[in-house]
């Protein structure tokens, strides 16, 4: 039997083959998506002496490089009972951005340059570093595509990180190799299971990103680092793209300084996106404290639209 | 019909019609993105026409005189505040009452030392049924918006006009209510009598549409990211095009002009505001394309780099090929009260650049006058943290001089403030003059030694300088060159000497070292010559006897906050009821004079 299948068709039965193969999704486990967190502390923090419902890792302690384990005072004014510990392989990789942690307690964060690329070249940048849940010790886990790194192009690599419990996977956004007249970031979608690159959106500088159900499909959200707005983008059940990005929102002329950056994306218990602003313009400059606001955004799912709740 | 191709594992038929089809969606594909990138090049040459007004004297007029006296009467009374006039009984009765409660007036006063801010209530109006609170009637409670210049504060209470109680105040920080009317005839008043905007214009406009058929004007709101101030953007469409003029009504001055296409603006597009119209002209017009300048017997070129602030090359006098080209590739700030605390700052553009400490304005060229007698001629820029003069936030100064008979300097200076009072600045200043046959020679007990050898060295107590105050020479094989005079206070500039590590080393052709954007060259802290440019010596130092030289000039500058002696520092000060800024900038920087130079300065008594 002569089969044929016209080759312009080749990638479309391609693709359907492979979604047909994904498993379905229910309304009520995707709603559920980016609220319900599986997250759970590291064994190895279990076994110090910190409390493990008030203790997290931190990137942004003063004066210490990498990463932080930070036990909260009960009254956050209190910074005198604030406990810190570092591993001495915390901080050997240079100063460091988001972290994200899996259900394991695994640890996934990655290099941002603080006022200059001294301690970390932008050769070095664009990697993901996992601190073991077991053993508490920080090691490179992934080197992400190797992005231009001559003169022009911006000093930063890794910006956004997310881990998604329901997918199993994590996604780091780059915007390694950008310039300001080329957007070449991307959106990674990695198995942290074999350190494999699933799949990416390409195009993309974006700064947080998220994956959540609540607008009644997988999707990921993510904020650009060149604009106010968050985008998203649909995922199959097991974490991959399907489909083209589309807007969503927009924090542009909100808050003191009306042009923040979208630098955290986070679902609340009832379902309302709370956003994270802050400035970003591509540079080193830095601010004496740490300047954000936040604001929250609900989905109407009558009018398919996110409605501003605050400010 | 189908035209067959070879096929492979399936076959493969593509029908011309469908290539028709394929050939049309890519023409308006590479049209689609032809006509995008069209757009963004008639948007960036509009960027190239926009004006920052920073060195423009404020407009004067009755209409300011009237608003500076009532500010002035407002100052200087008890409750520094200026009410909103004009409005109804009850407006009045709510505005009295909130006026009265000592939490609304909290911060009518700056902490500390009691001056007055300027306070002025914007709005008072019958609260909205969302805005009162559960379980009060609505229809009597109004709500008083009062706005505090100086601290960037909107303070609102919810008056119950009914009991004559305030019933709630809340502070919204950073904040800034709708303006008022009169300010916003104030801020087409500023828009309409600027010479920016006559000029963009062609024409100076009238205050309102109706006195300009032609001109359509509308208040946009827009931001003061980097002054933090309360601006507005009267905006005036000419055709396809609209003028935003931005006004600072904190300062009642323009802050400058943009043209943009008009269109619908959808939920992406950018809004004009300060920071927008400071970083797109400065990326457009200076870090992006390089500048020439002849002026004066000198020609020259300069553009704003990265990470190594402002770079100057190509350096002419009078046909002359003086400096090939000079920057500061790095500030090092180091405090010594903590040990390996400190900063190095690269400064350049203002967005997707290296740069920690941005470029914010536009370079500047100014008049070098002294005893009255104009001799030469300045480029400065500057480049600021967003929080200036708060701590842990710098300024940095880049001017380079030249003077009518043939002498330079380059330039730098700290104008503070930094995390403590306790800092060592360090610009490392990178020169790479005309050349491939220099020879350094350093001033000693037996006249000019020369410098044979990749080297530094430390102008401290010890040094020896000719009596014309030279400590170095650097000259050709024909004998041409300049005496490098390093700073010891003579400058008359309140500079108060260098202490500076020269460095010299080879400049080669074929290696980098410097001549494009350096990265930070080193850490911020140590606190002798490891400085840097040392890594360009190594173990083996070259010989640099009539080679092409580059010079490292890095000069060491403590920082003072001492009242009355104060040097790299900043401070904020109320004045009007709005913050300003004092800055003691601590300039440093070598004077290169010419082999041969007439009239030698007289070394001045260091201050």
């Amino acid at each position: 039997m002569n089969f044929r299948i016209e080759k312009k068709l080749l990638p479309l039965v391609l693709i359907s083959l492979l979604f047909a193969c994904e498993e379905k999704m229910t309304q009520g486990e995707i709603v559920q998506i980016g609220i319900a967190s599986c997250r759970t502390v590291a064994p190895f923090i279990r076994k110090m002496d910190f409390d493990p419902k008030r203790t997290g890792f931190s990137s942004s302690e003063p004066n210490i490089k990498g990463i932080v384990l930070v036990q909260f005072p009960d009254d956050p004014g209190d910074t005198l009972n604030k406990k810190t510990w570092q591993d001495p392989t915390w901080g050997q990789y240079g100063w460091m951005g988001g972290i994200a942690t899996d259900n394991k307690g695994n640890a996934y964060t990655a290099p941002v340059p603080k006022v200059n690329i001294f301690d970390t070249p932008l050769s070095r940048m664009n990697r993901i570093y996992k601190i073991d849940s077991d053993t508490g010790k920080m090691d490179l886990a992934c080197t992400l595509p190797a992005a231009d790194t001559s003169q022009g192009v911006v000093p930063y690599a890794v910006l956004g990180i997310y881990y998604d419990c329901h997918g199993s996977k994590l996604y780091a956004s780059t915007v390694a190799g950008s310039t300001r007249d080329e957007e070449k970031g991307a959106i990674y979608a990695i198995d942290p299971q074999t350190w494999k690159i699933v799949d990416k959106l390409e195009g993309v500088d974006a700064m947080a990103v998220f994956v959540g159900g609540i607008t009644g499909e997988k999707r990921l959200f993510y904020g650009s680092a060149r604009g106010s707005a968050v985008h998203s983008v649909e995922l199959t059940k097991s974490g991959r793209f399907r489909g083209k990005a589309r807007f969503e929102f927009t924090i542009d002329q909100l808050g003191p300084r009306g042009d923040d950056k979208v630098r955290r994306l986070r679902l609340d218990p009832n379902g309302n996106m709370v956003v994270t602003g802050a400035e970003f313009n591509y540079s080193l400059a830095i601010q004496s404290h740490r300047i954000e606001d936040a604001y929250v955004f609900g989905y109407d799912r009558t009018q398919n639209q996110w409605v501003r709740l605050k400010p | 019909m189908y035209s067959t191709y070879p096929a492979g594992s399936f076959p493969f038929r593509f029908p011309i019609c469908h290539l028709a089809l394929l050939s049309l969606l890519l023409f308006w594909s590479c049209n689609g993105k032809r006509q995008e990138d069209a757009s963004r090049e008639t948007q960036k040459e509009l960027v190239k026409t926009s004006v920052l007004a920073d060195d423009t004297p404020p407009i004067s007029g009755p209409l300011i005189e009237k608003r500076r006296a009532k500010i002035d009467s407002a100052l200087l009374s008890r409750l520094p505040l200026i009410l909103l006039e004009g409005v109804g009984i009850p407006e009045t009765e709510a505005q009295k009452l909130a006026v009265e409660n000592t939490l609304f007036t909290k911060n009518l006063l700056e902490e500390g030392t009691g001056k007055p801010y300027l306070n002025e209530i914007f709005n008072v109006y019958k609260a909205r049924p969302q805005e009162v609170p559960q379980g009060v009637a609505y229809g009597n409670v109004y709500r008083v918006e009062m706005y505090n210049f100086g601290l960037n504060l909107t303070t609102v209470a919810l008056v119950d006009l009914t009991t004559r109680k305030v019933m709630a105040v809340n502070e919204l920080v950073q904040t800034q209510p709708d303006i008022p009317l009169h300010l916003k005839d104030m801020a087409l008043y500023i828009a309409v009598n600027s010479p920016e905007v006559s000029r963009a214009l062609g024409y100076q406009p009238g205050e309102s549409e109706a006195l300009m058929a032609n001109t359509k004007t509308a208040l946009n709101n827009t931001r003061c990211e980097q002054s933090l101030h309360l601006c507005v953007a009267p905006t005036f469409v000419q055709q396809e095009k609209a003028l935003w003029a931005i006004v600072d009504l904190t300062e009642l001055r323009l802050v400058g002009v943009r043209w943009t296409h008009v269109g619908d603006p959808g939920p992406e597009d950018k809004r004009i505001s300060e920071r927008n119209l400071r970083y797109d002209k400065i990326m457009e017009c200076f870090c992006n394309q390089v500048t020439s300048l002849k002026k004066e017997g000198w020609e020259l070129n300069y553009v704003l780099t990265s990470s190594d602030g402002m770079r100057i090359s190509e350096v002419n006098y009078r046909g002359e090929p003086v400096i090939s080209n000079a920057k500061i590739v790095d500030w090092h700030v180091s405090y010594s009260n903590t040990d390996g605390f400190g900063y190095s700052d690269a400064v350049g553009c203002p967005e997707f650049s290296q740069a920690a400490v941005l470029a914010v304005t536009e370079p500047r060229i100014v008049d070098i006058i002294e005893n009255g007698t104009k001799k030469g001629f300045a480029l400065e820029q500057t480049f600021n943290s967003k929080q200036w003069p708060m701590p842990c936030q710098y300024n940095y100064l880049q001017r380079f001089e030249f003077y009518h008979d043939g002498r330079f300097r380059i330039a730098g200076a700290s104008l503070g403030r930094g995390c403590g009072n306790n800092g060592t600045y360090r610009p490392v200043t990178r020169i790479a003059l005309y050349g491939s046959q220099n020879t350094v020679y350093e001033w000693g007990a037996s006249g000019w030694d020369t410098w044979k050898k990749e080297q530094w060295k430390l102008q401290d107590s010890r040094t020896k300088y000719t009596p014309e105050g030279y400590q170095y020479r650097i000259a050709g094989t024909d004998g041409k060159g300049y005496y490098l005079e390093p700073g010891q206070g003579q400058f008359s500039d309140g500079g108060r000497g260098d202490n500076a590590y020269l460095f010299a080393t080879k400049l080669h052709p074929d290696i980098d070292e410097g001549e494009s954007d350096l990265v930070s060259i080193g850490p911020c802290c140590n606190n002798d010559y490891r400085q840097g440019p040392e890594k360009f010596i190594g173990p083996d130092p070259e010989d640099i006897e009539k080679q092409a030289i580059v010079l490292w000039y890095v000069a060491q500058i403590k920082n003072d906050d001492t009242k009355g002696s104060e040097y790299c520092w900043a401070e904020s000060y109320l004045e009007d009821g709005i913050y300003k800024t004092r800055s003691f900038p601590c300039m440093s920087g070598p004077m290169f004079v010419p082999i041969g130079y007439q009239q030698p300065i007289a070394l001045k008594s260091p201050k």
